[in-house]
């Protein structure tokens, strides 16, 4: 590590491919526990990049690897083209950086605290009232900025680890969970402000919560037990399931005429019904991504019958983010698969 | 170089600002002072009788030699101060680094463009600040007492002595701000540093019982030893340098140990 000579904060970088974040063989040893295994993936410069995995997949583990907090066991990290080990000065001063836990002091106002983050990130002094408003204004924080943060509530603590991450305008954003926590408002807020960044920005965000993926970033890295499961756009992954559609109606009436129609129809994966007396849900589930509904209803009229409701489901990120990560079926797995359905 | 400057500030504005919003603080002080004042006031009354007693004798022809009495008053003082400092300086260390640890700090300090070498020195030179302000009003009735004597005493041997106290205690908090960075319990913290300075306190005692080259370098190692000698005026480089080691040693220490920290875990 070099401290003497201090290079101003600069987007422009040694980098010499258009990667702002590239992770080669990164590997993280705990003792004998293997955290993070063998990862390889790179960021695109303004580009958000969603970190997805189940508890004790090794999200944290990487980031605090790419922030430099924690040495690699194995593998290289660079941020705009320098190494979070030999370069360490330069790649601090240029992240900004939610950690798991956001790092707070209790006894400071949130007005004095990103007001001492910014001058331990460099931001020189004059620049510094300009930068805290900034922040602070981004994070909704602005009817709380005189308090202490001991006494703020947790949704609005997190909101401070939000703000002390992009008060010194740092290139490369990381953030670990930065949802947790907060309020179905705040959600779609902070949403929207990682939205915003985007672009001058390079954004990495781990997250279990699978609409956030689908709503804030362009791409996602799936990991599983310290290794990348899938690394693609959204819509590719979800082109990746097998594209079943799933029709679901809710019907009274006498179901055997539709049954014995269906029984012709081609293409279908199959048929369920549960009854309950002379009401009725069945399920039709295609082979394919083709259209069925105009046919479908066509049949129930045909069959006599009163359509209440009828959904279509095409296959989630959830249904692909649960076939990738439970593919070693654990028990452990299971009960987080449960708990992901729950959550959306 | 201005960098690590405004490094070293933005620290150390950080550790007196936390000094001083923190109520435990206010209680360490006061306490402080109500120590330092007490034992002021039963120090003062006895060795005015003391000296009066001796005058006695003086004046019944014994020949005693004259007693300068502030001087001994202070020299005496000082000794009571250092010895209140044992269990002061604790309690002023253990939050230094056990308490980033704990609330995850650490993790925002070692992920931002400064060094840790500058968050050490901020911390130590925030937390002798603090120290230093808890020193000021017992100079100030020191002084009030002790410059009506006459002939009239130097204002200059009053200084000089709690600059002793200061060193005494730069070395104290260096050790204490290390054993800090070792555990995330502010408790395990304050005891720790208190066992380790009341050992370097006593190795004078320890020396007494030894001879020859152990004795030498126990007797020089002393915290005591070396804060006698220096508030009994005899003011010599080698004290100083064994108190500033201290300090460096304990600074280098913490810096070892915080770095370490992130990179032993591998
Ligand atoms: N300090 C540590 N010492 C030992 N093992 C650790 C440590 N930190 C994490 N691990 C282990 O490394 C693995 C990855 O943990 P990590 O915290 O990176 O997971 P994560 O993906 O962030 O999980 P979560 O969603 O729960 O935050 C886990 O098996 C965990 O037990
Ligand atoms: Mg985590």
């Amino acid at each position: 590590m070099t401290y003497g000579i201090i290079e101003p904060i600069s987007r422009l970088s040694g980098q010499n491919n258009n990667f702002m974040i590239t992770v080669e063989h990164l590997t993280k040893r705990y003792g004998s526990t293997l955290a993070v295994n063998d990862l390889n993936f790179s960021v695109d410069a303004g580009e958000i990049l969603g970190f997805l995995g189940p508890n004790g997949a090794g999200k944290t583990t990487t980031m605090r690897m790419l922030t430099g907090y924690m040495p690699p066991s194995e593998g290289t990290a660079k941020i705009a083209g320098f190494d979070v080990l030999e370069d360490s000065l330069a790649v601090r001063q240029r992240i900004g950086y939610l950690p798991e836990t956001p790092p707070l002091y209790r006894e400071m106002t949130v007005q004095g605290y990103l007001h001492f983050v910014a001058s331990i990130k460099g931001v020189s002094a004059g620049d510094r009232p300009r930068r805290v408003d900034w922040a602070i204004e981004r994070c909704g924080l602005t009817e709380r900025r005189h308090q202490l943060i001991r006494k703020l509530s947790k949704g609005f603590r997190q909101r401070v680890g939000i703000a002390q991450a992009i008060v010194h305008d740092p290139p490369v954003i990381i953030l670990d969970e930065p949802t947790v926590g907060l309020d179905p408002k705040q959600i779609i807020e902070v949403r929207n402000l990682i939205k915003s960044l985007a672009g001058d920005h390079t954004i990495i965000l781990s997250t279990h919560i699978l609409p956030e993926v689908s709503m804030t970033c362009n791409r996602v890295v799936i990991i599983q037990k310290g290794r990348v499961v899938a690394t693609d756009t959204i819509d590719q992954l979800l082109n990746r399931s097998d594209n079943r559609t799933q029709y679901e109606l809710k019907l009274s009436g006498n179901l055997q005429a539709l049954q014995a129609a269906l029984a012709q129809f081609p293409d279908l994966a199959g048929v369920q019904t549960q009854s309950d007396g002379d009401n009725h849900l069945v399920t039709v589930t295609t082979n394919g991504d083709t259209d069925i509904g105009p046919e479908l209803t066509a049949l129930v009229v045909q069959a006599g019958l009163r359509l209440y409701e009828m959904n279509r489901r095409r296959a989630t990120l959830e249904d692909v983010f649960l076939q990738l990560t439970t593919s070693e079926d654990t028990a452990e797995d299971e009960v987080f698969a449960s708990e992901t359905a729950a959550d959306s | 170089m201005r960098l690590l400057w405004a490094n070293f500030v933005a620290i150390y504005r950080k550790e007196l600002q936390g000094y001083f919003a923190t109520s435990l603080n206010y209680i360490i002080a006061a306490v402080y002072w109500f120590m330092a004042g007490v034992f002021y006031i039963i120090l003062f009354n006895a060795v005015q009788a003391n000296v009066a007693a001796q005058d006695l004798q003086g004046q019944a022809g014994l020949g005693a030699p004259p007693v300068d009495v502030p001087a001994v008053i202070l020299e005496n003082y000082l000794g009571v101060l250092g010895f209140l400092s044992l269990f002061i300086l604790p309690l002023l260390s253990m939050n230094l680094f056990a308490q980033e640890r704990q609330q995850g700090t650490l993790e925002l300090l070692a992920t931002s463009p400064i060094t840790t070498t500058m968050v050490t020195v901020g911390k130590l030179a925030g937390v002798l600040t603090f120290f230093i302000t808890l020193l000021v009003p017992v100079m100030f009735y020191e002084s009030l007492t002790l410059l009506q004597s006459e002939p009239p005493f130097s204002f200059w041997l009053i200084l000089l002595g709690h600059g002793a106290l200061v060193l005494l205690a730069a070395a104290i908090l260096s050790l204490g701000l290390f054993i800090s960075a070792t555990t995330e319990s502010t408790l395990l913290a304050a005891v720790g540093t208190f066992a380790l300075i009341l050992l370097l306190w006593i190795l004078q005692a320890v020396a007494d019982r030894l001879s020859g080259v152990p004795a030498a370098i126990f007797r020089h190692l002393s915290l005591l030893q070396n804060y006698t000698s220096l508030i009994q005026g005899s003011v010599s480089t080698t004290n100083i340098i064994l108190f500033l080691s201290y300090g460096i040693l304990g600074v280098f220490l913490t810096v070892q140990w915080v770095d370490g920290l992130r990179f032993q875990r591998s």
